[in-house]
């Protein structure tokens, strides 16, 4: 359930940001989620509602982009995609596996008027 | 109008978290965060740790649980410093509530500062507490399964336990399999298969852990010349 929390700090990033640029109504949020931070966006869905309750965000449309995971290997520098939970090379089988794209949790922008 | 952001929704928690290093850094004092399924062996892995360690390394915990100081009171009896954070009800510690109960430690009289994390395999691995690293235990009761379901966490491990391989013969876990998917998930964290109440296997763990504390004691002694 770690979507609750970040939900919260979700809608306290939306809040600041509109209060800031005296957005009276904000329409759409647009966030990024990487594969690996196991969002389910139907629970963080229900806890954005519920964070942004009674706040200039509280009838934004949340768009959530879920980003793969992409990889590197440390070794021979080819760039992968993983598939089937394996972070091992494609190429050269190296174990030494750098996560290139996947871990993201980031607010990207906010439209309102 | 659309206004530009592009920042981590976890900002502020990291934020505090760096200050946590830094502080910790400083005094050149190691923190482990422990992160498994509630009933995998954390506090069990702990009382070994400081039944064997406790000797020459000065220990410190914090007990991070939902409710209840149980985990703490069973560490009471080796006499090092403990503070309890109740989340009451979050499923994870995060940097802030690591960051306030420090003060209650005596810093400079510590080598290790153990975090347990609330029992949970997703959340806590999302929240940098600080620590130097993550350490991630499973037990065989658990399947051998975990490391396939729960992968950020294998991933960010810097070390894994299997703890209960005792209880191999009752359970239907495969350690081949268990194994192989560790391998595929994280091929160069060590593995160390432990019976936290038996005390198999736990050799290793010791070890592995003391070498990464020696490290950092070594540093402040270095650091200490260095200004004399």
């Amino acid at each position: 359930m770690h979507e609750i929390r970040i939900a919260e700090d979700l809608s306290t990033i939306v809040v600041d940001t509109a209060k800031r640029e005296k957005l009276l109504n904000v329409t759409k949020v647009n966030i990024c989620f990487g594969k690996l931070v196991q969002i389910v966006p139907e629970i963080f869905e229900l806890a954005f509602r519920e964070a942004v309750r009674n706040t200039p965000a509280s009838n934004a449309m949340l768009h959530i982009e879920i980003l793969s995971v992409e990889m590197r290997c440390m070794k021979c520098g080819s760039d992968f995609h993983l598939i089937d939970n394996q972070y091992v090379c494609k190429r050269c089988m190296s174990d030494e596996i750098k996560i290139i794209q996947g871990k993201e949790l980031f607010i990207k922008s906010i439209e309102g008027e | 109008m659309e206004i530009k952001i592009m920042k981590n929704i976890l900002d502020r928690n990291q934020h505090k978290a760096e200050e946590v290093r830094n502080l910790l850094s400083s005094k050149k004092l190691l923190m482990v965060n422990i992160i498994s399924s509630p009933g995998a062996g954390k506090t069990t892995l702990l009382e070994r740790t400081c039944e064997v360690l406790g000797p020459d390394i000065r220990i410190g915990v914090i007990e991070g649980d939902i409710t209840t100081d149980r985990d703490a009171q069973r560490l009471k009896k080796y006499n090092i410093p403990i503070v309890v954070i109740n989340t009451e009800g979050g499923c994870h510690l995060d940097s802030h509530s690591i960051f306030k109960v420090l003060e209650s430690f005596d810093l400079e009289k510590l080598d290790v500062l153990f975090v347990e994390n609330v029992g949970n395999l997703i959340c806590p691995s999302q929240f940098d507490l600080g620590e130097n690293f993550k350490i991630a235990i499973v037990s065989t009761a658990e399947g051998d399964d975990k490391p396939g379901k729960y992968p950020m966490l294998f991933r960010e491990a810097e070390a894994v336990v299997l703890n209960k391989i005792d209880l191999i013969p009752y359970t239907n876990f495969n350690l081949t399999n268990f194994r192989s998917d560790l391998k595929m998930i994280n091929g160069q964290v060590p593995l160390f298969e432990v019976s936290c109440t038996k005390g198999d296997g736990l050799a290793g763990w010791f070890d592995w852990l003391n070498n990464r504390i020696k490290g950092i004691i070594l540093t402040r002694e270095v650091s200490q010349v260095k200004n004399l």
